[in-house]
């Protein structure tokens, strides 16, 4: 695509490939909407990707990097008369914040368990105390630019350190290699080689099954690009242990931690849940928390259903609480036991097959190539045309925008956004071992001390293709309260065996992790902006589990722009399409042989359009004759 | 609009496809014939294998290809050797594979699949049982799948202890599921026989293969596994309480322990000079070898049942020659040989006074009733009982579990819980309504079993349950003895022909009833009264039965409408000429 110049007219131009433009893409092209779909990046689905260890740790090092200052190139020589120029933002800096790396894993692959490793697991504790005291007071500049380096550094430091500690503690040393003699560590070098079986989301979200993505995917049949699996279990972080939590009628049969009783009281709630009552609607306004105290469930009833059920806190409202338990409910056992599916190979699929949608259906996709300006008619407030990165000017009816585009002084609120707090974690095992090792898990750890925030956890195994063989992939995700590291490292060093939690032998040994915040797209909504009114936006991902709030926003622009087209039908059958090809057979010679570009294609169109009408007459004509010859019989 | 693609019309499709099918129709038809032609010639080649895998392939419910089919490879057995029928039948099963994913339930195809599987030089049970496994993963409840199932575990020996753990693997997956809960019935008895066996079955897989005859294996379980049971389904119906394949295996648990077959009773009465012999189950007396010896003469008698509508019935009588024991004075010695069963029962008929004799064992002897539900150990009844009504609290009207309840009581104490017991069926009877009536029977029988039980602790020979909604009459071999029976106040609509077992009847009082068929009181010897004051007899063809019973002489019909009927004392007096007191 480098070189050649884009078509200079579209319907509708997009900017950013998360999940919400791609899905407003798909929904144009589907219905015969000319589509540009742009990103800066490169690669697909902005902050929704997923990215293979090596990409990963790239995109970890762009993010320390500061780039160049924005060079403001000067486009008004473009202008027509009546025309103004809006600037776009050149690069999304403010969404992503507080990076940071900790590698557990040793450097170099190991054959043999020696005091050698534990050296290493003192020496990684060493780093740990270390790099987040420096972190948080260095400056933000200092730390970026030292961190890209930062991994290889730590374990210099560390193999130094290491030597020093060994003599020092042989005891310990000797009991904790002996505990586990026979696991084969992996290092970090093992991961680079295997880097590419990893699949690491940015953003960690589950599809409900009878959520609004997934009736999206099957109304559209996007879902035919994809493959998912079922989340196999519920967990629950409770007491210091992780428990599973029954929730469907198979699980709560087999669960052994619940009395007969308790069964019997949590499917009966379970079911008077899904009809809203006379006496639910009693607590409307009061905490879900009294509604279930007043149920008589009991302590471990009320755990299940408060936190990992509807995934509220303890001050949510019932009617809230109950819409989100019903949420779960009607998701349950579509699918599996849990209400919870996960594409294969990453949520940066979803994205990209929605894209893969407007492609089929003729949109035109470049990534590395972005939108500097606007051109904004005065008299009309419209959006009438974009400026390319490579100073194209290209005339549209629409343009849709990632948010982190637009500069803030175009936005109405001027606070800034929430964030979210995101950890991934790679460790050796799973949180919960069973008789299966390919157990996908939703983990729900409610606030660990009062203030904290409640985290969402969710394990991955290999066969999800999103994490070499031995491997688990965690991903955490709260509302954050402070950084990323403050808001989820207690969690991770309660959970997780790291150099800094000595008691924990039975959890998951921690051999990689990243901290970092991103903005909470579930503050934007679409009318927060001066923009022109043809001009939209999307945000980045949101806090919630699911993806409602990415698709109803798409949704919602495509309804404002095409109210009286549908949104994403289904495609059609590849052997119900007739090509142009087919129709075309017998054309006229020289119609649009020699002419090129926009205009004399869309004549080509129409004639065909007149082509097909005729085509229709000799079927009528047909219809006809048979009709003379039954009446000839 | 431009840019927009273009999909072909509905209509368009549609002739497509009706094209497409008249085609596919042709082909088959005409490849039906060939191959009917190809049979009649009897002609058993590979194209005709072809053109029956063709059409079965696309309806695999023709039985008749299906035969040919094994036709032609029964003549290919004799003509290939060993490994060449081998592939022949392997590509069989391959075949079979694909039209099973057409159609998982079809008859045709599963049936086939076990005659190939019977024929195949070196079967792979393993690669069979993966496969039931895949399909009854898909659906659990394909029975055809079950069956075949069945076939080859029982072919290939699988251990019982493995086939337990694959229901537990089933019940865990889905516990709706009949088959499994019902597979779990017939491996516990072989896995955890009640008593210890000589031959463990674990250790001998082949026992597995040839499932005992009920005749001759107990069907109960051990107790340390029958507590392991009732934990694993009151998981299930505490999770569940409404789904009845859990009560059913639990009722199942619960067990049913088979009654010793055995004479019950013996009557000898000496006026009418008639035997009767009650047994423990219906049976048909003229073809059990049945043998009365009297005085050690064995008597050349008839035995005939107590109403011709009966062949199999549990009491049975017969005459003996006129003058064997009408003399008052002389002692005689009676046994009734079930030969058969390897059993008799003896009666005496003494000197004197002693116009009748009998020798039996009464319910509460055989604990007759208790053993229609029974574990031995009543505390474990006890707990289960418990629990039940712990899931009562929390369910009031489920009716599974009250009927659980009223099941567990009876088995403890019938008498002590009787109060609960009818409350629990009032409920049962409201919150399902549609079974009213079977909860009406239900309890007329838990009625009457308490009453023979007090009638048997007092000692007396007569019945009354009077005032007790009672809706049907059973239990009636056990009435044998009864002289006086009270009726009165129930909801009665019949006295059934089993009614004609009550053979020392004199006096019977079925007032306020809604009587309209007196089919039962038949050939009663010793009747006197009776009466059926305020019920439904509307025709003098209703009272034809009394008719049979030669000693009748009081007679109540007040209050039914036959009493309106012209000339009704005057046809009364033809009909049944002995009465000498009639009510009107």
């Amino acid at each position: 695509m480098a070189a050649e110049e884009l078509p200079s007219e579209f319907d509708v131009v997009i900017l950013g490939t998360g999940l919400a433009e791609s899905v407003v893409a798909a929904a144009f092209s589907r219905v015969g909407q000319r589509v540009l779909h742009l990103d800066r990046r490169s690669y697909y689905a902005a902050n929704w990707a997923s990215f293979t260890f090596n990409a990963l740790l790239t995109w970890i090092q762009e993010h320390h990097e500061e780039s160049q200052p924005e060079e403001v190139q000067d486009w008004s020589s473009l202008l027509e008369e009546g025309e103004e120029l809006i600037y776009l933002l050149n690069r999304d800096s403010a969404s992503i914040t507080n990076l940071q790396v900790f590698c557990y894993a040793s450097e170099e692959d190991e054959e043999e368990e020696a005091p050698d490793t534990t050296g290493e697991d003192q020496g990684g504790d060493d780093e740990v105390k270390e790099t987040p005291e420096t972190e948080s007071t260095d400056s933000k500049k200092e730390e970026k630019k030292q961190k890209p380096e930062e991994t290889t550094a730590g374990e210099e430091e560390e193999e130094v350190q290491a030597s020093q500690t060994e003599g020092e503690e042989p005891t310990t040393a000797a009991g904790q290699s002996q505990s586990e003699p026979t696991r084969k560590k992996i290092s970090f070098a093992h991961l680079v080689k295997e880097g590419r079986r990893f699949n690491i989301d940015l953003v960690s979200k589950l599809m409900y099954s009878r959520g609004s993505l997934v009736d999206l995917l099957i109304k559209s049949n996007v879902s035919r690009y994809a493959e998912f699996k079922n989340v196999t279990r519920i967990l629950t972080y409770r007491g210091g242990k992780v428990e599973q939590v029954p929730c469907s009628r198979a699980d709560v049969f087999a669960s052994r931690q619940l009395s007969v009783v308790e069964k019997r009281k949590l499917m009966r709630f379970l079911t008077s849940c899904v009809e809203e009552t006379e006496e639910q609607r009693a607590y409307n306004g009061r905490p879900y928390l009294e509604f279930l105290c007043d149920q008589q469930l009991g302590d471990n009833l009320q755990h299940f259903l408060l936190h990992s059920i509807a995934m509220v806190t303890e001050d949510t409202p019932t009617e809230e609480g109950l819409a989100s338990t019903r949420h779960f409910l009607r998701s349950l056992g579509r699918y599996g036991n849990t209400p919870f599916l996960f594409p294969v190979y990453g949520l940066g699929e979803i994205p990209q097959c929605f894209c893969r949608m407007c492609a089929v259906f003729g949109g035109i996709y470049c990534l590395r190539h972005s939108v500097s300006c606007l051109l904004l008619d005065k008299d009309t407030n419209r959006c009438k045309a974009v400026i390319d990165s490579r100073g194209q000017r290209i005339s549209c009816s629409h343009f849709v925008v990632e948010d982190g585009f637009i500069g803030a002084d175009w936005k109405r609120e001027a606070t800034p956004t929430r964030f979210l707090s995101r950890a991934v974690l790679i460790t050796d095992r799973s949180i919960l071992p069973s008789d299966s090792d390919q157990q996908v898990s939703m983990v729900t750890v409610p606030p660990i001390a009062a203030g904290c925030p409640a985290v969402k956890m969710v394990e991955l195994c290999p066969s999800t293709m999103t994490c070499m063989p031995g491997t688990y992939l965690v991903h955490l995700t709260c509302q954050s309260a402070g950084s990323a590291y403050h808001d989820l490292s207690p969690v991770v060093t309660r959970m997780f065996r790291t150099p800094e939690s000595h008691d924990q032998e039975s959890s998951p040994t921690l051999l990689w992790c990243l901290y970092f915040n991103m903005a909470d797209g579930s503050g934007l909504e679409g009318e927060g902006h001066d923009l022109p009114n043809n001009v939209y936006l999307c945000s980045g991902p949101d806090a919630g589990l699911g993806h409602e709030h990415a698709v109803r926003q798409a949704q919602a622009i495509f309804q404002k722009i095409l109210p009286d087209e549908e949104f994403c039908p289904p495609a059609p059958n590849p052997e119900d399409i007739v090509y142009d090809g087919e129709n075309n057979s017998s054309s006229t010679p020289g119609d649009g042989e020699t002419l090129e570009g926009e205009k004399e294609k869309e004549e080509t169109l129409e004639g065909e359009v007149e082509k097909e009408e005729k085509v229709e007459g000799e079927v009528e004509k047909e219809e006809k004759m048979e009709g003379e010859v039954e009446k000839e019989e | 609009m431009h840019g927009r693609v273009k999909v072909k019309s509905t209509a368009q499709q549609e002739e497509e496809k009706r094209k497409e099918r008249e085609k596919k129709l042709k082909i088959y038809v005409a490849a039906r014939d060939a191959c009917f032609s190809k049979r009649k010639e009897g002609i058993c080649d590979d194209e005709a294998l072809q053109i029956t895998q063709q059409l079965l392939s696309s309806n695999p419910d023709f039985a008749t290809l299906w035969n040919y089919r094994r036709e032609i490879l029964m003549h290919l057995e004799t003509v290939r050797d060993e490994d060449e029928v081998q592939k022949i039948y392997q590509a069989e099963l391959s075949f079979l594979e694909s039209c099973l994913k057409v159609n998982p339930k079809s008859y045709g195809s599963w049936h086939h699949r076990g005659w190939v599987s019977t024929r195949l030089p070196r079967p792979d049970w393993a690669r069979e049982l993966g496969l039931c496994d895949r399909c009854l993963s898909l659906d659990d409840r394909n029975f055809h799948c079950w069956d075949y199932r069945r076939m080859v575990v029982k072919m290939s020996g699988v251990p019982v202890d493995q086939e337990l753990a694959f229901t537990d693997r089933l019940i865990g997956s889905n516990f709706s599921n009949y088959s499994s809960w019902h597979y779990r019935s017939t491996l516990l008895p072989l896995l955890h026989p009640e008593s210890p066996e000589p031959h463990s079955p674990c250790r001998e897989p082949r026992r597995a293969s040839s499932p005992p005859s009920p005749q001759t294996h107990s069907h109960r379980v051990c107790e340390e596994q029958l507590l392991k049971e009732y934990e694993l389904v009151q998981n299930a119906f505490f999770t569940d309480p409404n789904d009845q394949s859990a009560w059913f295996y639990y009722r199942w648990l619960l067990g049913r322990a088979e009654r010793e077959e055995m004479i019950s009773c013996v009557y000898v009465s000496r006026d009418e000079e008639r035997v009767a012999v009650a047994f423990s189950r219906p049976v048909n007396a003229q073809s059990v070898g049945l043998l009365l010896v009297l005085d050690g003469q064995p008597q050349r008698v008839e035995w005939r049942s107590v109403h011709p509508r009966f062949k199999h019935s549990p009491v049975w009588i017969c005459d003996l020659p006129p003058g064997t024991i009408s003399d008052v004075t002389n002692e005689h010695n009676l046994t009734v040989h079930w030969t058969e069963k390897h059993t008799h029962r003896d009666c005496a008929l003494y000197t004197g006074d002693a116009h009748e004799s009998w020798c039996r064992d009464s319910a509460t002897d055989q604990e007759l009733f208790r053993s229609e539900l029974s574990v031995e150990k009543t505390s474990v009844l006890q707990s289960e009982l418990q629990s039940c009504n712990q899931l009562q609290e929390l369910e009031p009207l489920n009716k599974w579990c009250l009927l659980t309840i009223i099941l567990l009581m009876r088995a403890l104490d019938p008498l002590g819980y009787e109060k609960e017991t009818l409350a629990h069926f009032q409920t049962l009877k409201e919150v399902d309504s549609m079974r009213s009536a079977y909860y009406s029977d239900l309890c007329s029988k838990f009625m009457i079993e308490n009453t023979i039980l007090k009638m048997e602790y007092a000692e007396v020979r007569v019945f009354s349950i009077s005032d007790k909604n009672v809706t049907t009459l059973c239990h009636l071999d056990q009435l044998l003895l009864v002289t006086h029976i009270n009726l009165s106040s129930n909801q009665l609509q019949r006295l059934p022909p089993q009614f004609a077992m009550l053979q020392c009847l004199e006096v019977l009082e079925a007032d306020n009833n809604s009587i309209e068929n007196l089919e039962g009181v038949f050939h009663l010897p010793k009747l006197e009264e009776v009466h059926l004051k305020n019920n439904k007899i509307s025709t003098l063809a209703d009272l034809q039965p009394l008719a049979s019973c030669p000693k009748l002489k009081r007679l109540d019909l007040r209050g039914n409408p036959v009493t309106q009927t012209a000339n009704i004392e005057s046809e009364l007096t033809e009909l049944l000429p002995s009465v000498t007191d009639l009510q009107l």
